[in-house]
């Protein structure tokens, strides 16, 4: 008989006693574990939370939003003043106009009205033209936003207004990422790689080249130059996708505006110096001209909540982990007591205090692997409610919507998306609840679990249980022999 | 041959000292059956324990073949225990959860025999100590007093001892299995050259021994041996 048989031989001796040890083992070992999961899920979640919204910084001239509000453009001066700034790494900037097609603007000023262009807020104006139709239709919404800026124009009353259309944006940008610093989705063609005042390359979204039957390599006008679809892209949204992307230096020569800039985006080396970077940068370019904005506002709270989460988790597991270390302890401990007679027999035919502590280290690692089995099965079925229970508890701090949960995948870009819209080109508020919240956010973290999490859960849980069996087994190296003759 | 020198041990509980063996000397052969008597509480166990090297003499010597074990440092004294002594005791001391042949085998696995080998001598020592096969998968804590003892003799034989030792094998045994048991030992001792020493309180099973001791206030006296066995 190996020592290992004997051993598990030993573990089950008492068959009552091992089930209750067995039991409160795989409470502490699946609570351990459920915190592991929810550790690791979280952590994953921040990884991902922080990859997916960059360490980006939003500059908009101060009371300006893509194609809405007032103020004075920035310009490349500002672009080489946000660049000397500490801890950014890069700066970009983009122009967005919104472009009114070249026939209905006709139709209108033969019409003898000044429609909506230029008005004071500027608000559904357009300053360019393109053969270009807009994919979105006015609907109630255009006609009512067409029709009250109309109003503060000290406008005509009831009077029945034209017809009008949604304006194009048009955004000029110097890379292959948006003004909010998120790449292009390009789903056919290519990026553009022309980036000279003189370039035709654009770039057209998906239900716009749609509306207009373009495809890579059809043509355009935006002004008075013949743009080239170079490639079309997919922004996920109706709205998004209602726009074009041109080179920088082309956009500003076409709507004659050298050298102006509508949105910055900034790049900051890590997400830890995105607040500091943010005051820094407003301090540089002066804050009565800018607003800064960063998409990570939201990101911060629920990266704080998620660190809380995960540091909750953590303690939990360690303590549960100590837990089930202290059982097997206690347990093996009594388990020595209860058999010094037999251990003095076994060192009175020749044992070596190696061979019996050895074999209760194996005795207590039996006993630990029962529990892990049976605690594994506990935190398959907890960790989840665990997790939603522990991001629930910590995660209240700014509710603008409803659902703290999403529960779909999709909960967490979505969110995004919408946090970051203040930059979105064009964007301006129209995106809805544009701060969404950090619990949005977060969305839902899943817990599925990778092997590496349980490789690591039973590897401390191991570890932890030897350490606990470890004392009780040098307790058997003070057992001396005599004892088999005592009491005789 | 068992060679004992001038053993002392001294008990010291709180300011009493009791010794329970002071000055010891005797010697025995090779393959000696002897037995050692004396009242409860003479120093019978003591003076076992210190030939077994499972206390530590205060001072004196005890010589096993030549060898001082006295002076081995506690590293030996197990491989001592494990090799060189077999142990018999009153309350049997097998392993409960264990079969038969499993407790026979537990000191030959620790002396590093392999399993094959561990069988099949348990198997042939249980035999001789005249357990029948059917017997030798059995539970220790499911055996008869006297099968056990006889367990508890084979696993003293298991790594060919030079010295048995023996307190009280049949304290636990009626009178009859206990005397069955007796010349079992006796048996051994000669067929094995294995010297037994059997501490026993049972004048009648002293009787059968090649030679008798007795134990009184710390001191070894020798009796003589009534010819009765020889008949
Ligand atoms: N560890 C110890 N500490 C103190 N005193 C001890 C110890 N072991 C034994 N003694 C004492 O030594 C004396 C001898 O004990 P021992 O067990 O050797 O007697 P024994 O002859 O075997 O008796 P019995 O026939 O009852 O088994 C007793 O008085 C006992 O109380
Ligand atoms: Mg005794």
């Amino acid at each position: 008989m190996s020592v290992i048989a004997r051993s598990v031989g030993n573990a089950l001796r008492n068959k009552v006693r091992t089930s209750a040890v067995v039991v409160i083992l795989a409470v502490a070992i699946g609570l351990a574990l459920s915190m592991l999961v929810a550790n690791q899920a979280v952590a994953a979640k921040v990884t991902s939370l922080k990859a997916s919204v960059g360490n980006n910084l939003t500059v908009n001239p101060a009371g300006a939003r893509g194609g809405i509000g007032g103020g004075e453009p920035l310009t490349g001066g500002d672009v080489a003043k946000a660049s000397a700034v500490p801890h950014v790494t890069s700066v970009t900037g983009s122009l967005t106009a919104r472009l009114s097609n070249a026939a209905a603007a006709t139709d209108a000023a033969a019409a003898g009205t000044t429609g909506a262009a230029g008005g004071p807020g500027g608000r559904m104006g357009a300053s360019g033209t393109t053969s270009l139709t807009s994919a979105v239709d006015p609907g109630t919404l255009g006609n009512r936003q067409n029709s009250s800026s109309g109003t503060t124009t000290g406008g005509t009353g009831n009077a029945a207004r034209p017809s009008f259309t949604i304006p194009v944006s048009a955004t000029g940008i110097s890379g292959s990422l948006t003004a909010a610093g998120e790449a292009i989705n390009v789903t056919s063609g290519s990026d553009l790689n022309d980036f000279s005042d003189a370039s035709t390359q654009a770039l057209v979204g998906t239900t716009l080249a749609e509306k207009n039957s373009l495809q890579v390599g059809s043509t355009f006008t935006v002004q008075d130059r013949t743009m080239t679809v170079a490639g079309i892209f997919d922004a996920g949204t109706a709205f998004d996708n209602n726009a074009i992307y041109v080179s920088l230096a082309a956009a500003q020569t076409l709507l004659d505006q050298a050298g102006e800039i509508s949105t910055m985006t900034v790049t900051v080396d890590s997400i830890e110096n995105v607040d500091a970077t943010k005051t820094a940068v407003a301090a540089a370019l002066g804050t009565t001209r800018v607003d800064v904005t960063s998409g990570g506002q939201n990101l911060e709270s629920a990266v704080s909540s998620l660190g809380t989460v995960q540091n909750i988790s953590l303690i939990g597991f360690i303590a549960a982990l100590i837990t089930a270390g202290l059982i097997v302890l206690l347990i093996m401990i009594m388990v020595v007591r209860e058999r010094r007679r037999e251990i003095g027999v076994l060192k009175a035919i020749g044992a070596s205090n190696r061979t019996i502590g050895v074999q209760f280290v194996l005795e207590a690692m039996v006993l630990v692997v029962m529990g892990s089995v049976v605690g594994a099965v506990v935190a398959a079925v907890s960790s989840n409610s665990i997790v939603s229970a522990l991001v629930a508890g910590n995660t209240t701090t700014s509710t603008t919507t409803g659902g703290r949960f999403r529960g779909t995948g999709t909960g967490a870009p979505q969110a995004i998306g919408e946090a970051a819209a203040g930059g979105v080109p064009g964007g301006g508020n129209f995106g809805g609840g544009a701060f969404a919240g950090a619990n949005q956010l977060i969305g839902t973290i899943s817990t599925s679990v990778g092997w590496q999490t349980l490789v690591l859960g039973v590897v401390g849980i191991l570890v932890i249980a030897a350490v606990g069996a470890l004392v009780p087994a040098l307790l058997t190296a003070k057992v001396r022999p005599i004892e088999v003759l005592r009491g005789e | 041959m068992l060679e004992v020198r001038d053993v002392v041990k001294v008990f010291k509980t709180g300011d009493n000292t009791i010794k329970p063996v002071n000055g010891i000397s005797f010697t025995v052969e090779q393959g000696t059956f002897a037995a050692i008597l004396g009242k409860s509480g003479s120093g019978k166990s003591t003076l076992l324990s210190l030939l077994g090297a499972l206390d530590k003499a205060t001072s004196g010597d005890v010589v096993v073949d030549g060898v001082n074990i006295s002076a081995l440092p506690d590293a030996k004294l197990t491989a001592y225990r494990r090799d060189d002594i077999g142990f018999v005791f009153q309350a049997y001391n097998l392993i409960p959860n264990l079969s038969a042949k499993d407790n026979v085998m537990l000191p030959m696995e620790f002396a590093g025999l392999s399993r094959a080998e561990r069988s099949s001598r348990a198997a042939e020592l249980l035999v001789q100590v005249g357990l029948e096969e059917d017997m030798h998968d059995r539970k220790a804590n499911k055996l008869s007093g006297g099968m056990a003892q006889r367990v508890s003799i084979a696993r003293a034989l298991a790594n060919n001892p030079k010295l048995i030792l023996a307190d009280e094998p049949t304290g636990n045994l009626d009178d009859e299995t206990g005397e069955l048991i007796i010349d079992l030992l006796r048996s051994l001792s000669h067929e094995k050259n294995t010297t037994i020493l059997v501490v026993t309180h049972d004048h009648a099973l002293a009787a059968k021994t090649d030679r008798k001791f007795r134990l009184a206030r710390g001191r070894l006296t020798e009796e003589p041996v009534r010819a009765a066995h020889l008949h």
